[in-house]
């Protein structure tokens, strides 16, 4: 029962975080990322399992955080409010070739990861972006000003 | 054979310059902000309580009890988290000893509740009373020192009493964090 209790409030708590961190720990992961995403995770299973180890509790906490799970991807599917407060919406860092600062600053977004996307969209230049947007799982899409060849 | 329901396609997602659809909502993302602004301040908060020991294990938890005469005290921490192991250290005075021996009454709390896992040094003797256990301990000096191990194993919060025999008991609370 504990158990149970303590998997729900730590799957609140952790969507929580990791919402308020940032965007970008789902889209592209940096080394510091991944220091963050393992201990957050390291901690919440110690806090979530506790002393007993048994397969029982563990399957318990498995299951209760599945059903957390399916409960907040339903309520994403009927509700786009509740959706934008769970992923965010979807956000323009360049818009018609200007960079959108105030994005940028909020999102903690530097040019270099606009920059990354665009090389691997074969785009060289911030000058052939006409929009780039940070998507709601974190990646970076960048619509070039005219059409790349592998586009 | 069950059917494929199937839909017109709808533009619903929210066009920028009329040319890219991407449902941006700057005003949501602008709340977002602030709201996360407030939670930062909040996780702030929260980190230096417990470094103070709100929630245990700090400056602030640690507590004692003292009987008039100084004669019998207790140090505890007030505020205790669910499984995690802190000690209880009850201290007799030079009066409390009689004949080589210190008695003290723990109220049951302290055992269930409150999980003491093991009592140093290993009582003399114990009895089992209505809502207490009464521990004697031998003593050689003049005073002495007990400890009792505990460990809770739910949250929440416990009263427990110490005691002398025929004296009027201590009372203390301790909360438990989840």
């Amino acid at each position: 029962m504990s158990t149970i209790i303590d998997a729900i409030l730590g799957y609140c708590f952790l969507l929580l975080t990791v919402r308020v961190l940032s965007r970008r720990p789902g889209g592209q992961l940096t080394l510091f990322e991944f220091v963050i995403v393992f201990l957050i995770g390291g901690v919440s299973i110690a806090a979530t399992v506790g002393n007993d180890r048994s397969i029982t509790n563990c399957a318990t906490a498995i299951l209760a955080v599945a059903l957390m799970h399916r409960l907040v991807s339903w309520l994403k599917q009927v509700s786009p409010r509740f959706g934008a407060v769970v992923d965010g919406t979807p956000l323009l860092l360049i818009r018609n070739g200007e960079w959108q600062m105030n994005v940028m600053r909020g999102m903690h977004v530097d040019p270099e990861d606009v920059m990354a996307a665009a090389r691997a969209k074969s785009i060289g230049s911030v000058f052939e972006i006409h929009y780039a947007v940070l998507e709601r799982n974190g990646s970076i899409s960048i619509i070039p000003k005219h059409p790349s060849p592998d586009s | 054979m069950s059917t494929v329901r199937s839909l017109a396609v709808e533009d619903s997602v929210a066009q920028v310059d009329h040319e890219v659809a991407v449902g941006e909502d700057l005003a949501f993302q602008r709340r977002w902000w602030r709201f996360e602004k407030v939670i930062w301040i909040l996780f702030i908060v929260i980190l230096l309580l417990d470094l103070g020991g709100t929630f245990g294990r700090g400056p602030l938890a640690h507590a004692r009890l003292r009987t008039p005469d100084g004669e019998l005290s207790v140090h505890y921490e007030r505020i205790e988290r669910k499984g995690t192991p802190s000690m209880m250290r009850i201290t007799f005075g030079p009066h409390s000893v009689a004949g080589g021996t210190a008695t003290v009454s723990i109220s049951d709390s302290v055992v269930n509740g409150l999980g003491t896992q093991r009592v140093i040094p290993q009582p003399a003797t114990t009895i089992i009373g209505r809502d207490a256990l009464t521990y004697t301990f031998p003593v050689s000096g003049a005073a002495a020192d007990i400890q009792l191990q505990l460990q809770p194993s739910a949250a929440g919060v416990y009263y427990f009493t110490v005691s002398e025999p025929d004296e009027k008991p201590l009372t203390g609370r301790i909360v438990v964090a989840p």
